[in-house]
């Protein structure tokens, strides 16, 4: 055993304690990193602290030096492709402990036993504060601190250049200073480690000043990338464990169907394979991957389930949605920004426009189906393998199922395919599987879903409509804009698995749920024409549909996708807007610029103007048309603040009346980020999402009959290929001043849907108010 | 017991002859470039050349390419050392143009579909080193039994890794 010699010293709320120890015999003291948690945890152990877990209040649980001066950091956030933690995580580390970005050798991301704070790959900058900058300027002081007593000069009298200390003409590097020591520094820590948000670091340690920055604002590389190119990286796809079986499971016939009876493995031709029933859970395993696809597919085929049309048909969404949806059980939400009265100014406009708009349901459909191995030990510990966006979150989610405490649960995170959102509440669909198959039959199990699994039994981001009200004044500017959005409740964690065995899960979607689980519907997309006198905007949620016909409670499961909730209200505010603009006779990108008043929602605006070569006048174009053969073209505009960041984005399209077909030509985004942290990798994050916006336009709808979803892959379900992409022109403003960096993973997928449909009725004088713009809904509006 | 010919490697596997290649590949070989997209040869995510020529290994029986020269992600390096009569001290250490050009260029966001995209590019430039930007975009839309598909929506960043991995090409890969 260890023994220790006590040291402290105060810094800013926290106390920060210093231990040395000394190892029996009194050989050579070790260095931070060569202790590692589990020692400290063992020397300081806390009942918070769960089994399996590094202990959250520990700073060297986030951040470790090295003797050799290089650095590691960790972080519960899981990348999934936008390289913020390989990249702008780095950065910002660096200029808090002015290192060179090089110094951070490291990252320890997602994995639940080597990880500090849990929560999901979401709003990775958090609003300029994410946790591992706290944990990065709470070192510095206490680098600081040893700094100042080594080198018997004042804190404030001390300067760091490339992590060497100067003062008092000496020197002394972060390395010196931690070799042979253990700093043992304790923070303060709040939150839930389980939850959607898990652990925040809190305390206000001293920051670095913006005008300090020497890292941030340089594209580094994101170094997964070249382990990923040269297939050197381990996926979640890639592991396999000593005894592992490949399963596969045989969904329901129906999104409400109960098991009737299942099919009984033909061993003449599939000699290995088994079935596993679990209440309505069939699962299909085999030594190899080949058998396992084959017998379940025979499986399947010898499978009986009852029937259910519990569900309005896609046909029918918006009517089901209007007439029979139930919309006064959970609570209407209010706009923050609600002010004065929109309805008398509705009522006594001159000029008023009115309209409803609808989205579709969408599939996250990410580009491999969920997959995930899971080893239950005799012992009870149960190993999740799986590439995931809150690892843990679906810890306790699978604690939960098995009634046992998430000690008992480690998931270890790889990457995969991205999912947008889907498992940011703990799980993509065959985790728990996984665990209820391999606990069955005490080895590995690998369960991979086909792609038509994923298409028919994952979630989806939720469809929805809105009704709009805007009164123009004499002078054509907005007295009054009012807006009711209607959303199905759009974050279901439940955990498929559990659903179909009938155990223990979350609650179903419900008036009475918390933030996550309410049927509730925020108001998700900031106001931003801030000089328009009275705004009201309102959300309106209820139950997921088919969940309250369903036997099981499952309906069309809703799960938030990049931009959630706003994406539903941004599409319906801003087509309108554009609507408006055109009722007044005014240049859309003119008519916004009239009614923002923040200084940097006008800086995108005139930003991506200029950029897009836009010619300035109102909607409709001369010589719009909506008939013929010739393609008309059109360009629309759509004004975005999300996360800290102004987004402005055109589209520039064509469309041709007698098919209807739709081309983006060139799509110009403009994003205000505050500190651009990496342009070279939020460039190509938004070219990303700019594709993605395209596609949610033109391409997205999930069809379904009374029974569930009928696609079943990529024919049926399209998204764009490379050559449906335009001209793509990213604007990245850096805004200093702004002192934060805001999120640039997300948005941009937004932007593109009101943008198109503005540009549709520049060139057509008519207008779609429902996405998807596919060709046939497109040609039927233009011979109406 | 069937004989394939992997990467410039003899490979003897066990498998019934309609397994798909693709697990094959990762589950008896452990060459994992190739990755689970779709099974239906929709997506191209796990692509792999035969013959040089881009197939969906998750619809290609494993018996019909014995005999055949199937070439992964894993092998692309090689590949290019062979074609540039590179030492295999030296071959060791490079990689094809190709994934320079993706690393160079930060081409993939999660990266779920680059083996196929990557595979994609090989086939294209070995057949037309200096494509113009309509061929690229027929390459990687039209030229296989399906689009290669990319959900991300890395298009503009392949776009731009083809045009980059040509130049390397033309310099003979520096």
């Amino acid at each position: 055993m260890a023994s220790a010699k006590n040291a402290s010293l105060e810094v800013f709320g926290p106390t920060l304690s210093r231990r040395q120890f000394v190892k029996a015999g009194g050989a050579l003291l070790v260095g931070f990193s060569l202790v590692g948690p589990e020692l400290l945890k063992a020397d300081t152990a806390k009942p918070s602290v769960l089994k399996n877990s590094l202990d959250p209040t520990l700073l060297n649980s986030w951040i470790e030096v090295h003797p050799d001066n290089t650095i590691l950091i960790r972080t519960g956030k899981n990348d999934f492709g936008q390289g913020t933690t390989f990249t702008a995580y780095r950065q910002i580390v660096a200029d808090e402990l002015s290192v060179p970005f090089e110094a951070i050798t490291t990252v320890v991301q997602g994995s639940t036993d080597a990880t500090p704070d849990g929560s999901g790959a979401f709003d990775f900058l958090g609003g300029g504060m994410p946790n591992i900058r706290k944990a990065a300027a709470y070192t510095y002081q206490a680098l600081l601190g040893l700094a100042s007593e080594k080198l018997g000069v004042p804190k404030d009298k001390l300067s760091v250049q490339d992590g060497v200390v100067s003062g008092g003409g000496k020197n002394v590097s972060y390395g010196d200073l931690v070799k042979n020591q253990q700093l043992k520094l304790t923070i303060p820590v709040k939150g839930e480690l389980t939850s959607i948000m898990g652990l925040t670091i809190d305390g206000n340690p001293p920051l670095k000043p913006v005008s300090e920055y020497k890292v941030i604002g340089k594209s580094y590389k994101n170094s997964v990338i070249a382990s990923k190119v040269a297939a050197k990286e381990t996926w979640a796809t890639d592991v396999r464990l000593p005894g592992m079986l490949h399963a596969r499971v045989v969904h329901p016939k129906t999104l409400g169907s109960i098991l009737v009876s299942a099919g009984q493995v033909d061993k003449t031709k599939f000699p290995n394979s088994q079935v596993i029933v679990k209440g309505n859970l069939v699962g299909v395993i085999a030594p190899t991957e080949w058998e396992a696809i084959q017998a379940a597919e025979q499986v399947a085929s010898a499978t009986k389930w009852s029937d259910w049309k519990g569900l309005p048909g896609s046909e029918k969404l918006y009517q089901h949605l209007r007439e029979e949806a139930d919309w006064t059980s959970a609570a209407v939400a209010n706009g923050e920004k609600n002010k004065g009265d929109a309805g008398p100014a509705l009522g006594s406009a001159k000029k008023k426009h009115a309209a409803t708009y609808q989205v579709s349901y969408m599939k996250h459909a990410p580009i491999g189906p969920t997959m995930a191995v899971a080893d239950v030990k005799a012992d009870g510990t149960v190993h999740i393998h799986t590439h995931n966006q809150n690892p843990q979150e679906l810890r306790g989610e699978i604690a939960m199922m098995l009634g046992t405490t998430a000690d008992h649960v480690i998931v270890h995170a790889y990457p995969g395919p991205g999912h947008y959102g889907r498992s940011n509440g703990g799980n993509a669909g065959a985790e728990d599987e996984a665990v209820l198959l391999s606990k069955a039959l005490g080895k590995p199990v690998r369960v991979q879903w086909m792609r038509a699994d994923d298409m028919q039994w994952s979630t989806q981001g939720s469809a929805g409509y809105t009704e709009i009200q805007i009164a123009l004044d004499e002078k054509g500017k907005i007295s009054a804009y009012q807006a009711d959005h209607y959303m199905p409740a759009m974050q279901d964690d439940r955990l498929i698995g559990a659903v179909l065995a009938g155990l223990p899960t979350q609650a179903a979607p419900n008036p009475k749920g918390d933030f996550i689980s309410s049927t509730a519907n925020g108001i998700q997309d900031p106001w931003v024409y801030l000089s328009v006198p009275n705004v009201t905007e309102r959300g309106h949620g209820t139950y997921q549909v088919g969940q309250k016909a369903s036997p099981i409670a499952v309906g069309l499961r809703d799960h938030s996708m990049r931009t959630p909730g706003q994406f539903q209200q941004h599409f319906p505010r801003e087509l309108a807007i554009s609507e408006a603009a055109a009722l007044a006779g005014a240049d859309a990108i003119q008519f916004r610029l009239d009614h923002a008043t923040d200084e940097r929602a006008i800086s995108v605006l005139k930003a991506v103007r200029e950029a897009s070569a836009w010619d300035t006048r109102p909607s409709p174009r001369p010589g719009a048309a909506s008939t013929g053969s010739t393609p008309i073209k059109g360009r629309g505009v759509a004004l975005m603040f999300r996360n800290g960041s102004y987004w402005a984005c055109v589209c520039h399209i064509s469309v041709t009346p007698s098919t209807g077909k739709i081309v983006v030509e060139k799509s110009t985004i403009a994003v205000d980020p505050g500190i651009v942290v990496n342009p070279a990798q939020l460039k190509r994050n938004v070219e990303g999402g700019a594709v993605m916006g395209i596609s949610h336009a033109l391409f997205e709808e999930v069809i379904f009959d009374q029974s569930g979803i009928t696609q079943d892959d990529w024919n049926s379900y399209p998204i764009p290929s490379m050559s449906d992409i335009p001209e793509i022109k990213v604007v990245l403003i850096n805004n200093p001043k702004v002192g934060a960096y805001g999120g640039g993973s997300e948005a941009a997928n937004a932007l593109a849907a009101p943008a198109i449909a503005a540009a549709f009725h520049d060139a057509t004088g008519k207008v779609m108010r429902k996405i998807p713009l596919k060709p046939a809904y497109v040609k039927a509006l233009l011979e109406t | 017991m069937l004989t394939l010919n992997v990467n410039g490697v003899r490979r003897e596997v066990q498998a019934a002859d309609d397994t798909p290649l693709l697990y094959v590949l990762r589950n008896d070989l452990q060459l994992i470039g190739p990755q689970f997209g779709c099974g239906l040869a929709q997506c191209g995510a796990c692509a792999v050349l035969v013959d040089g020529k881009e197939a969906r290994s998750c619809v290609t029986p494993v018996a019909s390419v014995v005999g055949q020269e199937i070439t992964t992600l894993e092998g692309l390096p090689a590949r290019w050392a062979k074609q540039k009569g590179l030492s295999a001290e030296l071959a060791k250490d490079t990689l094809h143009p190709v994934q320079q050009a993706w690393i160079e260029e930060q081409t993939p966001q999660c990266g779920f579909c680059q083996n196929g995209m990557m595979i994609k590019a090989t086939e294209l430039l070995e057949s037309n080193p200096h494509p113009t930007i309509p061929q690229i975009k027929d390459a990687f839309t039209n030229s296989g039994p399906s689009p290669n598909l990319c959900r991300c929506g890395t298009y503009q960043a392949i776009l731009e890794a083809v045009q980059h991995a040509a130049t390397l090409m033309a310099k003979g890969g520096k």
